[in-house]
């Protein structure tokens, strides 16, 4: 368990001005089982409309217009959060956990996810499910634990594992764009990749599991991760780190992949240039 | 007699339609036509009591499928009880998981259904497809209806059929049932989309204001309408012509711009209705239609009336190797695909076509369902003075408001060509109005 400080900054410079700015965000960490966030401190900028909500997947949304012409805007969150208060959040009922098997365009896997997964394909055996019917109508290569709850999360963390040891983090190479497959065909890349490769892999197996975004102790960018759903329960992993999150990181949302999770998304009227800059610090408390 | 007199005024009729501009837009090859969708003057005609048991069938069958998308936006309970297979619930692209947890005003998805029907040689009528998300094509029957009266009321005075004109009220009053309090209006993309004629007609029938997306805002979790005089009126129910991916680019397909940017967020807090609720390409998907049946005993625990036509799914492997022993008796339909585009035959490919379809069938099984080709019977068109046999469907409107309703009429599709079976009007088909016998 770790009390953290918070800060969340992102700019949007536009030259020349716009107008007409619609605007959603996603930048906001929520209260559950593994977090508790304490004081909240929003501030967005310019805005003459603004209003909240929770998606589908439940992350807080802020949206809002701006009619008149403006060169910035910024939304700049503060807060605190105690973090590692469980290990893992417990999920909806299986059959409502369905929508986080299936690929996503940004998850579908080729030929280089597909030749990687091969060397996985043994110790999938040892999870997967016998004597079931859909068995023989889907021939696919789905596992449901059989054993003990944590079989699903055990065989995800092999999986990260195994990514870990062949994929290298390089900035720079890839961009919010890029598919899991392209990434893997490259060989490296960033959290986001990493991230929509274990998807990627999770889901060949037919494990339920979804993409986070959020944010890391340390200062730099957002983060993102994944959470795996293993009998009945959503367990983190952060394959960037090889690691199994505990308290060191700060949920914001979660969806199928980077689409569902966009931070800030907005449609407005003019011939600009964007630049967006955004800046994360986290720290301890009482360290 | 009389309707031989209706016959001679076929021409004035399709005079009349070309100039009110009854046309319907194609792309083709990168550029848009117009052409027009020819009317041939021979009703199709249905007994009253014949109708009665359609209508029966129809609601039955629409009000299932809108238990079942709500049920797929929520609980899930048809998953769970392994009626259908989450596999064709997410795999669909009609899903949108967007959608999850959002029940539209009065909890209804699916207010303007249109489900094609054709009759076999055995009289026995048959499900082809359900369409819930933007169905198209009641204006034209509509038209037509009014301009026959026209040209030959004798026809209309000495016959009892039931007049088909109130289909503007049934649409109102299924408008009005969802509202939220304000002003109705219909969304079109505009004069390019290949129904633009369909939505100015409803919109001057219904007296719902016909606008664009430019025309309509979100502000303060409302909708408003920006009327000629710059006055911003609120809007409490759309009727959107336009599909699901393009409606709000912050909710669905960002790069669109003939959308109205938060129009889901308001939507979800229940602020607007919006008909038909996007979402529903769940529950019209071509896969989705073999579990239709399933869901009528599942949510209604009633036997179907009306029965699809015989379907196949090769994803299951005893369906599979059925598909491939019968590959030349069946027609096989690519599931992404609307408008009669990704309909083949067997038995009218050629070996090499045949081997390459069983390869991508093999490699993508799910993409594909496959149907037993179903014994039309033929309906007569004029053509050059004479009376010929045609293939022909029937698209049937279904409403649903404070109850389910079912238009006392249609859009009887013919194809043009004696040997096709497909009658879409994308496909070069023309149209005949749909009299259903008021006793």
């Amino acid at each position: 368990m770790k009390d953290l400080l918070f800060e969340y900054d992102m700019h949007l410079d536009f030259a020349p001005p716009v107008e007409e700015h619609r605007f959603t965000l996603k930048c906001i960490p929520l209260t559950d089982e593994r977090q508790l966030i304490n004081r909240l401190d929003v501030e967005i900028y310019p805005k003459e409309f603004l209003s909240t909500d929770k998606d589908s997947f439940g992350n807080y949304s802020i949206y809002g217009y701006t009619k008149g012409q403006h060169d910035r805007f910024f939304a700049r969150v503060r807060g605190q959060a105690r973090t590692g208060l469980a290990p893992y959040l417990t999920a909806k009922e299986e059959h409502q956990v369905g929508l986080f098997k299936y690929q996503t365009d940004y998850t579908r896997p080729g030929p280089a996810i597909l030749k990687f997964a091969e060397q996985f394909e043994s110790a999938a055996e040892k999870y997967r499910k016998s004597g079931d019917e859909n068995q023989t109508r889907f021939p696919e290569r789905e596992i449901i634990s059989t054993g003990s709850a944590t079989a699903i999360f055990d065989f995800a963390i092999t999986l990260m594992h195994g990514l870990y040891e062949n994929f290298s983090y390089v900035q720079g190479v890839t961009d919010v764009r890029t598919t899991a497959e392209e990434a893997m065909a490259l060989g490296k890349g960033v959290c986001q990749d990493y991230s929509h490769i274990l998807l990627s892999l999770c889901r060949i197996w037919k494990i339920p599991c979804r993409y986070v975004v959020g944010m890391l102790i340390g200062e730099g960018l957002s983060h993102a991760w994944v959470e795996v759903c293993s009998g009945g329960r959503w367990y983190a992993l952060d394959p960037t780190n090889n690691l199994i999150v505990d308290d060191q990181h700060i949920k914001i949302s979660a969806g199928r992949d980077y689409h569902d999770c966009i931070v800030s998304q907005g449609v407005f009227v003019g011939r600009t240039t964007q630049t967006q800059t955004v800046a994360v610090r986290v720290k301890e408390m009482n360290p | 007699m009389q309707e031989m007199d209706l016959y001679r005024h076929t021409d004035t009729v399709n005079e009349l339609l070309a100039r009110y501009g009854v046309k319907f837009g194609i792309y083709k090859n990168n550029e848009f036509k117009e052409q027009l969708f020819p009317f041939d003057a021979i009703p199709r005609v249905i007994e009253a009591e014949e109708f009665t048991y359609l209508e029966k069938g129809l609601k039955q069958r629409v009000m299932a499928l809108n238990l079942f998308i709500k049920d797929i936006y929520s609980e899930k309970k048809i998953i769970r009880d392994k009626i259908v297979p989450e596999e064709f619930i997410y795999a669909s692209s009609g899903y949108l998981a967007q959608c999850e947890g959002v029940m539209p005003p009065k909890g209804v998805y699916a207010h303007i259904a249109g489900i094609d029907l054709v009759q076999g040689k055995d009289k026995e009528w048959y499900i082809l497809e359900d369409n819930l998300r933007v169905p198209s094509g009641a204006s034209y029957p509509m038209i037509a209806r009014e301009l026959c009266r026209r040209s030959s009321p004798l026809t209309f005075q000495q016959t009892h059929i039931a007049d088909n004109r109130n289909y503007a009220e049934l649409l109102r009053r299924t408008m009005d049932y969802v509202n939220t309090g304000d002003h109705t209006v219909i969304l079109t993309p505009g004069r390019y989309n290949s129904a633009y004629f369909e939505h100015s007609y409803l919109a001057e029938k219904t007296g719902a204001h016909l606008v664009t997306g430019s025309e309509l805002l979100v502000e303060n979790d409302h909708l408003y309408f920006i009327d000629y005089s710059g006055r911003k009126e609120p809007v409490g129910a759309v009727y959107r012509r336009i599909s699901d991916e393009y409606l709000d680019p912050m909710n669905f397909y960002e790069g669109s711009l003939i959308g109205i940017p938060h129009l889901y967020d308001i939507f979800r807090k229940g602020n607007v209705a919006l008909l038909n609720a996007p979402g529903n390409g769940v529950a019209d998907d071509k896969g989705i239609y073999y579990f239709v049946p399933k869901m009528i005993k599942y949510y209604l625990g009633e036997e179907p009336i009306l029965h699809n036509a015989p379907t196949y799914l090769p994803l299951y492997k005893e369906d599979m190797d059925y598909v491939l022993e019968h590959f030349d008796d069946l027609v096989l339909k690519d599931v992404a695909e609307a408008g009669g585009y990704g309909v083949q035959f067997g038995n009218k490919m050629t070996k090499q076509e045949k081997e390459d379809f069983i390869a991508l069938l093999k490699r993508e099984p799910r993409r594909f369902i496959a149907q037993e080709v179903i014994d039309f019977l033929d309906i007569d068109i004029f053509e050059n003075g004479e009376c010929v046999p045609r293939k022909a469907d029937l698209r049937a409107f279904v409403l649903m408001a404070d109850e389910p309703l079912v238009w006392k009429s249609g859009l009887t599709r013919f194809s043009r060509n004696p040997d096709s079976f497909i009658v879409n009007s994308s496909q070069g088909g023309g149209f005949k109005d749909t009299w259903v016998l008021s006793q």
